[in-house]
């Protein structure tokens, strides 16, 4: 999950996704309670992961008509703020500091965000009309904070 | 006086089934690529076999005045003494062209023409699936008349499911994409009018995914029951027909027959097919030993050959199979044509054996059921209705054979006759009796001729406990 741009979120600290448009930053409260369930949250969401749901391959969206199902796997979970490197500082400073302007054609993101790092080879699969494709890198096989 | 009746059928029954079981000591096959290492070893062997290769090497024609020549006869003789006469192979062994080889390399010169209609597969006999008879077993008890559509609302489609069951476990996933993609590609521009696909390596591909993945995941794939058209459509892709079995030229079928066997793995594997799916009247399930399993395998060893067999249309019901190939105008040789193509398009055993894999009770429970109220058939003649005489002589070793005759010979006297079948209760009664443990076990299910007589005296220990039954 990436972190978007607002609200910027203090350095060191990652930023939660929670919805469209909406995300907070993970940081230690003043509040005893606010932190109870913000570590709570912090501790449901799992590091950056390789995921698999059970889907049909029509379910998939790539515009092929198929009922047969698959396994397709996904990446997903939390990218800790250890895993920043220097690159993602450097950024969001000079980002603060104005070096680099804000726009709406810039989009900059300073923490790294979980992604698939390798991808299966290809799948194939029989369609409803009883014609066969072969589709690639439609599933993730290892997932990483890139 | 009853009780002493009993009591005497009793002590024979014990006597004859544990001379039976362990008094002869059944011997694994070697396989033939070990028993060449010993002809090798031996310098009599060696250059008989050396010269056997010799009278081999000329064309169709040439060979039968080879072979009938002093010199090849006498080393003829020779390798009927060796090793290497009966040797056979394993299916997926290491090695196992070569081992297949090496079996026709002198088998083609001991039948007389070197090549029967019906030749001796030279594979181990296929084992009994415990799985495959126990799943069917228990899908019959939990569901009564259970059809592959249970779940109600849904559309159903037993193709489909195996599709899902194999796309579920990564290593037949990736076994079908492969074959899939590469029976699927089409060929190089310049090369497009002649092949849709390469054949050849759509053909590899497939024998690879049938080797590695799992009977359990693979064979529902291509034997999956179907009620519409749709799912027997699918049934009918699996291989991937438009590559694998259709081509533009539909040949003879003979002229298939002959391109196969000038392959080794071709015509083991077709001999393998004739062996274990050959119609035969002295079973219920008319497969040879009611070995549904056997049948199968070897159907499904087929695939990726040159004789690759397919359903022909999508018939959900009543499909045809058959490779591609027909016998119109095969002139004075329509006949035998036709008997070889009937193996396939009008094979009772085969088609029941496809039926009960997929309803699983329906075909592999009944017969055992109906064996009981029939009355005993007499003593069934080994595999073939045909197979290669010298070979045959020697398949039943005199001293194993005294068991098993002598006791049905006496049985005969009586009004009751042996029980030639029942082969799963005979394995049954085997495995429980498996106090020898492993190695008994091991040696069992890989004796091919072995196999056979513990088949049979089982069987005579099945009916003397008929008989038991019957005094009761």
């Amino acid at each position: 999950e990436c972190s978007d741009l607002k609200p910027p979120c203090p350095y060191i600290l990652p930023c939660l996704h929670l919805s469209v448009g909406l995300s907070v930053c993970l940081q230690e409260s003043s509040s005893q309670t606010t932190k109870g369930a913000k570590s709570a949250r912090r501790k449901r969401l799992k590091p950056c992961s390789l995921r698999e749901v059970e889907v049909t391959v029509g379910e998939l969206g790539l515009g092929y008509d198929s009922d047969e199902t698959l396994l397709f796997r996904y990446c997903s979970g939390r990218c800790t703020a250890r895993r920043r490197r220097n690159y993602d500082i450097a950024l969001e400073h000079t980002r603060r500091a104005g070096l680099i302007k804000k726009g709406r054609r810039d989009k900059v993101q300073y923490s790294p965000c979980c992604r698939p790092i390798a991808y299966e080879k290809d799948i194939s699969f029989l369609d409803n009309n009883s014609r066969y494709h072969t589709v690639q890198e439609v599933l993730a096989r290892e997932c990483g904070c890139a | 006086m009853i009780l002493l009746n009993l009591l005497s059928v009793l002590v024979l029954l014990g006597s004859v089934c544990v001379v039976c079981v362990w008094g002869h000591g059944w011997r694994e096959p070697l396989d033939c690529v070990r028993a060449l290492e010993l002809c090798n070893g031996d310098s009599q062997c060696s250059s008989s076999y050396r010269i056997m290769r010799q009278c081999l090497s000329g064309g169709a024609r040439d060979r039968q005045t080879m072979l009938a020549g002093r010199e090849c006869q006498g080393a003829i003789e020779v390798l009927q003494d060796s090793s290497l006469y009966d040797c056979r192979c394993k299916r997926a062994m290491k090695k196992e062209l070569q081992c297949l080889q090496n079996y026709w390399s002198i088998h083609q010169g001991l039948t007389e023409s070197g090549e029967d209609f019906y030749e001796m597969s030279p594979y181990e006999l296929h084992e009994f699936s415990e799985e495959f008879r126990h799943a069917s077993i228990i899908s019959d008890s939990s569901l009564s008349k259970a059809s592959p559509c249970s779940e109600p609302g849904k559309p159903c489609n037993p193709c489909l499911d195996a599709a899902k069951a194999c796309n579920l476990n990564e290593t037949c996933k990736r076994q079908r994409s492969n074959y899939i993609a590469i029976c699927n590609k089409l060929s190089q521009p310049s090369l497009a009018n002649q092949e849709p696909c390469s054949r050849k390596r759509c053909h590899k591909a497939l024998r690879q995914f049938f080797e590695r993945v799992q009977w359990e995941l693979s064979y529902p794939l291509l034997f999956c029951s179907c009620s519409d058209q749709a799912c027997a459509e699918r049934r009918r892709q699996t291989i991937v027909p438009a590559c694998s079995h259709q081509e533009k030229h539909r040949p003879s079928c003979l002229e298939l027959r002959r391109a196969c066997r000038s392959d080794a793995l071709c015509r083991s594997r077709l001999a393998d097919f004739h062996t274990n799916c050959q119609m035969t009247g002295h079973s219920i399930t008319s497969c040879p030993h009611d070995n549904y399993h056997g049948c199968l395998m070897a159907y499904v060893g087929l695939i990726g050959s040159d004789v690759t067999p397919n359903y022909m249309d999508s018939s959900p019901s009543n499909s045809t199979i058959s490779p591609w190939c027909s016998c119109r105008g095969t002139g004075n040789q329509e006949n035998e044509c036709d008997a070889f193509l009937r193996d396939f398009t009008h094979n009772t055993c085969l088609k029941n054996a496809i039926q009960a894999f997929g309803y699983g009770p329906e075909g592999s429970v009944l017969p055992v059921i109906e064996s009981l109220a029939t009355p005993f058939p007499p003593i069934q003649p080994p595999l073939n209705s045909k197979p290669a005489p010298s070979l045959h002589a020697n398949e039943i070793k005199p001293q194993d054979s005294t068991c098993v005759f002598s006791t049905c010979a006496n049985l005969k006297d009586g009004e009751q006759k042996c029980i030639p079948s029942n082969d799963f209760e005979c394995e049954e009664a085997l495995l429980a009796q498996g106090s020898k443990g492993e190695e008994g076990r091991a040696q069992h299910s890989a004796a091919a001729p072995g196999t056979l007589i513990v088949r049979e005296c089982v069987s005579v220990c099945m009916s003397m406990l008929g008989l038991l039954l019957q005094a009761l």
